[in-house]
């Protein structure tokens, strides 16, 4: 399994367990998968995903540091893969 | 998540950051720590410990059907920075009438302070709040609109957000805890030692609370940003840097 086929598998187990396997079974978890539009989690969810991944993988990803620089546009706007690919970018 | 028990509830707490204690408070209702975590918080994550949580009713803490007064929920604030000898403070709105009492009954634990819309008299609160409306279509009317909008495209938000402040209106002493607050006292008002900064939306409804405030907090500065109520949606660039360089 790739390092970013590892991270999605740990991004939708840890939504599960925040919002409820329910979740998953209505929408499947991809890259392309937008955190607000398609699964509409909550803004607190989301602060709790973070905080599952922070545990995860360690101190070495720094959620707040990457949102830090983002408008609330942005962030609202993120999808699956651009938390993926951030956690890959912080392990490599 | 991180728990931490505090005043036999379990309250949600998480910390950002290094350096200097900072403590913030979120509004009611609509509010949860994420409210900070998406705003100014990051901001001030990167020169001090920002420490955030939920308050009692409200994200992923407990939510018992009592004690929406200040004088208990400065309580929890007191109990959940026990391990911190002083610190910084913010609130928002609820939030920050908590730190003000906070404030005045422990002078000797906040360094600084930062009142973001605190509405006065605070049972002003309850009278406006629009989300106390009868039916769930009036309370998603009432919301700021960067929330309405993401709940308007979302019937799972729009569902739990509903939920939730249900609760909190009619099945919690939450609106009759807030008509039963008194308003602060000038001389209380004049006790504060903390430097102090106000900071209230051009917009705002609550700007004369505003005005006191800077009348009798010694030496207190205020700040006037264009926004409304919601001032770290509004304005979450402006409020950040105004807190940064407050808390500098």
């Amino acid at each position: 399994m790739s390092s970013n086929e590892e991270i999605l598998k740990t991004v939708e187990q840890l939504i599960g367990e925040i919002a409820g396997e329910e979740l998953l079974l209505a929408h499947p978890i991809e890259m392309t998968t937008s955190f607000n539009a398609d699964l509409e989690l909550e803004s607190i969810e989301f602060v709790a995903l973070a905080e599952k991944l922070q545990q995860r993988y360690g101190e070495r990803i720094d959620f707040v540091g990457w949102i830090s620089n983002k408008s609330l546009d942005d962030i609202i706007a993120l999808t699956v893969g651009d938390l993926v690919r951030f956690i890959e970018s912080c392990r490599s | 998540m991180p728990i931490v028990g505090a005043n036999g509830l379990g309250f949600h707490v998480t910390e950002l950051g290094a350096g200097p204690a900072v403590v913030m408070a979120h509004g009611l209702l609509i509010g949860t720590l994420a409210s900070w975590y998406f705003t100014a918080a990051p901001a001030l994550a990167r020169a001090h410990r920002v420490r955030l949580y939920d308050l009692r009713g409200h994200g992923l803490s407990d939510k018992p059907k009592t004690g929406y007064d200040l004088a208990t929920m400065s309580a929890d604030l007191g109990a959940l920075t026990a391990d911190l000898d002083r610190f910084d403070l913010v609130g928002h709105s609820w939030g920050a009438l908590v730190a003000l009492r906070f404030a005045i009954d422990h002078p000797e634990r906040v360094g600084r302070l930062a009142i973001v819309e605190a509405p006065l008299p605070p049972s002003r609160f309850a009278d406006e709040q629009k989300l106390f409306a009868s039916t769930p279509d009036e309370m998603i009317d009432a919301l700021p609109p960067a929330l309405r909008d993401a709940v308007a495209g979302g019937r799972r938000q729009a569902g739990k957000l509903l939920a939730s402040l249900k609760f909190l209106a009619y099945e919690s002493s939450l609106l009759a805890d807030l008509r039963a607050t008194g308003d602060f006292l000038d001389e209380d008002l004049a006790k504060i030692r903390a430097k102090t900064l106000l900071l209230y939306g051009s917009r705002s409804s609550c700007r004369g609370a505003g005005d006191r405030l800077a009348t009798r907090i010694p030496g207190a500065e205020l700040q006037i940003l264009d926004g409304g109520h919601y001032l770290h949606l509004d304005a979450k660039d402006a409020i950040s840097e105004a807190l940064e360089a407050h808390l500098a």
